[in-house]
């Protein structure tokens, strides 16, 4: 799932509505980053944020606007 | 949420009709399955249609990416072609990204020749890690593989069953350590 967010908004499980965990970051290059359309000016990639749910263990990412 | 079950799919790294490794991928599949609260399933990537006229995300094969989605950790079985892996194994790996971030990876080399596919395994690693998989401290390695199964593709050195054992006792304490982790332990 990729929803556009702010850095350090919780995410919303897509399957039970539960507050996510934000575990991971990965920049994403070239034309992944050039589909987001929200490149980081730093890395010149796109951030794709990683999150899983403490109640039911759905996974779920985001691009995130840096 | 201790208690649920933990999907490992076992990857068999080769299309090479006949290969060994797909015993060696069996075999480890068939003592994934004994364990309690382990599910697996081979995953054989030669029957997976992949184009070769572009490459990563933008040619992901929907079943592959669900498998690695639900799993909590992959075995990679791994022939050893000249020092190397296969380039279709990482055409293969190569389609998902976001699907391995923060789950375990075992590692398995086969080789015709005395190593058992060590160099496979650490031309590997670098590539598990920029992928976002964890890797173990343990490896399976079959080295002189077309002694260790007989012609049926039983295997034939039971000694191999410690190996994995030893090797999967280590994946699993990953796996369900890293699952704990990404629900529960926040980055920030």
């Amino acid at each position: 799932m990729d929803t556009r967010a702010q850095r350090g908004e919780p995410m919303t499980c897509p399957r039970c509505g539960a507050k996510m965990n934000h575990h991971a970051d990965k920049v994403l290059y070239f034309n992944q980053a050039e589909e987001t359309g929200s490149k980081d000016s730093t890395t010149g990639g796109s951030i794709e944020e990683m999150h899983a749910c403490p109640n039911c263990g759905a996974g779920a990412s985001r691009s995130i606007s840096s | 949420m201790q208690n649920r079950n933990l999907y490992i799919p076992v990857v068999v790294g080769t299309t090479r009709i006949g290969c060994m490794s797909a015993h060696a991928a069996r075999v480890v599949a068939d003592e994934l399955i004994k364990r309690p609260g382990i599910k697996t399933k081979l995953i054989d990537i030669a029957k997976l249609p992949l184009p070769t006229n572009d490459a990563g995300e933008a040619i992901k094969h929907a079943d592959f990416s669900a498998h690695i989605d639900r799993a909590g950790a992959l075995v990679v079985v791994s022939p050893e072609y000249n020092h190397g892996y296969p380039g279709l194994l990482k055409h293969v790996l190569d389609t998902c990204l976001k699907e391995y971030i923060h789950k375990a990876v075992g590692m398995v080399g086969v080789s015709a020749g005395p190593f058992g596919g060590t160099r496979v395994i650490q031309n590997l690693l670098p590539v598990m890690r920029e992928l976002g998989l964890v890797t173990i401290f343990w490896d399976v390695n079959f080295s002189s593989v077309q002694k260790a199964f007989d012609q049926q593709g039983s295997l034939a050195d039971q000694s191999y069953i410690h190996r994995i054992d030893k090797f999967l006792q280590e994946l699993i304490w990953m796996a369900r350590t890293l699952r704990y982790g990404r629900e529960q332990v926040s980055l920030n």
